[in-house]
């Protein structure tokens, strides 16, 4: 894998729920904080919008990882749809497990005010795909 | 356990006593003149038989987005198939108010496609047949729930190769008391024992993507399943495949594509949707024209995820589907 890949097209794409992380991206935004380029993000009406499906299908057409994000669980707008959504994950997540690849996939919980919590969490993602990456390894 | 034994045609009177009711149906199997096959009887069975040692087809497929009120259907299916039932049930795809389900004890079964004369029809000696795991297909060889207690009865074969036949629901009390005789107990030790577990499935992608290097795309595993439940599939059409452009900026920017495109992303999304119903029943490998070791994954990955919430697909009516439930308090670990 040429140097280029691995440093520096790297992505990760990740499903947030716009009435709270994705609320926090923006924040973190307008508060000039900094997270890695490669960070997609795809704004969904509710975390529990996420059909693993959407998460299957960027992994497998290039994606090097991806990840959920929603509002801690009791908070949501929609009242109960992260308890779904904890579910999907979970059981996503073991399945991809299953195929030896769990490290492409995580769950976060971000509120809307947690803008420096939101920029940890995608950088130390980023970043520990990367490492893994150079490392010559995939999963 | 109550029970009655159920030898020397019983089984049959039985059922053809509920056949005389204009409106009832039987869905079970027939033997034809070299094989057995799935039938709805009307009015009286013919040639009916209780066991079927071949797999061709998952029955509960024929009930799908049956709502027919008014017309009462008794179901004489092996496990998997009753299992499947139940789960359509769950997913609201059958109105279950009129059916009345009883699984038969199930000795395994050896593909439709791979068919030997030397199968016996007696149920003991069928019993002895498949006593060597290698004579059965691969499902039935790892099949979880061989023994008739799913649905709303079950008949069953004793130590001593008598059948009974008990219910497990109201309904299948109705179905009971069309049996000739007294109920009583039924004995406790039954030939066929519930299954030990088997190790959690693992596998990478490579090994996967090997196995399905064949796989031609026809989508006969997903159309025969009797579980994947979604009306309307995400792969019809080629909506849900990047096309023109699209697809060449995937191959770009993904190095090389396998072709035809998508199979892996269909078989892992539907491997994810069917993986709380899936019932292990091979179907989906039985419709495969390129031979596809398809059970394998499927029943593989939907054991691991059914084992997280403690479920197993299709044992009980009134479980609900994990996907459509969650606790407040639960799965720590599931966050990152
Ligand atoms: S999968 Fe199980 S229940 Fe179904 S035919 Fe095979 S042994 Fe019988
Ligand atoms: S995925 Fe295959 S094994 Fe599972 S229920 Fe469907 S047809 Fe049966
Ligand atoms: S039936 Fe076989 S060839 Fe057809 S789509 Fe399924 S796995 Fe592929």
């Amino acid at each position: 894998m040429s140097e280029d890949k691995t440093d520096k097209n790297q992505e990760i794409i990740g499903f947030a729920c716009s009435f709270c992380t994705f609320k926090a991206s923006e924040m973190a935004g307008s508060l000039r904080m900094k997270y890695p380029d490669g960070v997609r993000l795809v704004q969904v009406p509710c975390s529990s919008r996420v059909d693993p499906a959407f998460v299957i299908k960027s992994i497998l057409e290039g994606a090097d990882g991806a990840f959920v994000a929603g509002c801690h669980p009791g908070d949501c707008h929609f009242i109960k749809g992260n308890y779904f959504t904890r579910r999907k994950i979970a059981a996503l997540k073991e399945m991809f497990d299953a195929f030896s690849m769990k490290d492409k996939l995580r769950l976060f919980w971000v509120s809307a005010a947690e803008a420096r919590r939101f920029v940890e969490k995608v950088t130390g993602m980023y970043n520990e795909i990367k490492e893994k990456k150079n490392a010559g390894k995939t999963n | 356990m109550q029970g009655k034994q159920i030898n020397n045609g019983k089984i049959e009177n039985a059922l053809n006593r509920f056949l005389e009711v204009e409106k009832h149906l039987v869905l079970g199997f027939e033997k034809g003149a070299d094989d057995i096959g799935h039938r709805i009887f009307k009015g009286n069975l013919d040639h009916f038989s209780l066991i079927n040692t071949s797999f061709g087809i998952n029955g509960a497929l024929y009930l799908r987005r049956l709502f027919a009120k008014g017309t009462k259907i008794m179901l004489i299916l092996r496990p998997c198939e009753i299992r499947a039932y139940i789960e359509l049930v769950k997913l609201t795809q059958i109105e279950c108010e009129d059916i009345i389900a009883v699984s038969v004890d199930c000795f395994g079964a050896v593909s439709s496609k791979e068919k030997t004369d030397d199968i016996p029809t007696e149920v003991a000696q069928i019993k002895d047949y498949f006593k060597e795991p290698e004579k059965m297909r691969w499902a039935c060889r790892v099949c979880s729930e061989r023994r008739g207690v799913v649905g709303d009865a079950g008949i069953r074969l004793d130590k001593n190769g008598f059948m009974w036949a008990s219910p497990y629901t109201e309904k299948g009390e109705t179905f009971l008391s069309l049996i000739e005789g007294e109920a009583g107990d039924a004995p406790a030790e039954m030939s066929i024992n519930a299954t030990v577990k088997t190790e959690k499935f693992r596998t990478d992608m490579e090994e996967f993507s090997k196995d399905f290097l064949k796989c031609i795309m026809c989508k006969n595993c997903r159309d025969m399943c009797p579980v994947c439940y979604c009306i309307d599939c995400v792969f019809n059409g080629d909506e849900y495949l990047p096309k023109g452009d699209a697809f060449l900026n995937k191959i770009l920017r993904t190095g090389s594509a396998a072709m035809p495109q998508g199979k892996e992303l269909f078989h892992l999304i539907r491997m994810f949707h069917v993986s709380q119903t899936c019932v292990g029943c091979g179907a989906c490998e039985e419709a495969c024209p390129q031979g596809i070791p398809l059970t394998k994954y499927f029943k593989g990955i939907s054991e691991r995820l059914q084992g997280m919430f403690a479920y197993m697909s299709g044992k009980s009516f009134d479980e609900e589907i994990p996907y459509l439930t969650f606790l407040e308090d639960e799965l720590k670990d599931a966050e990152d």
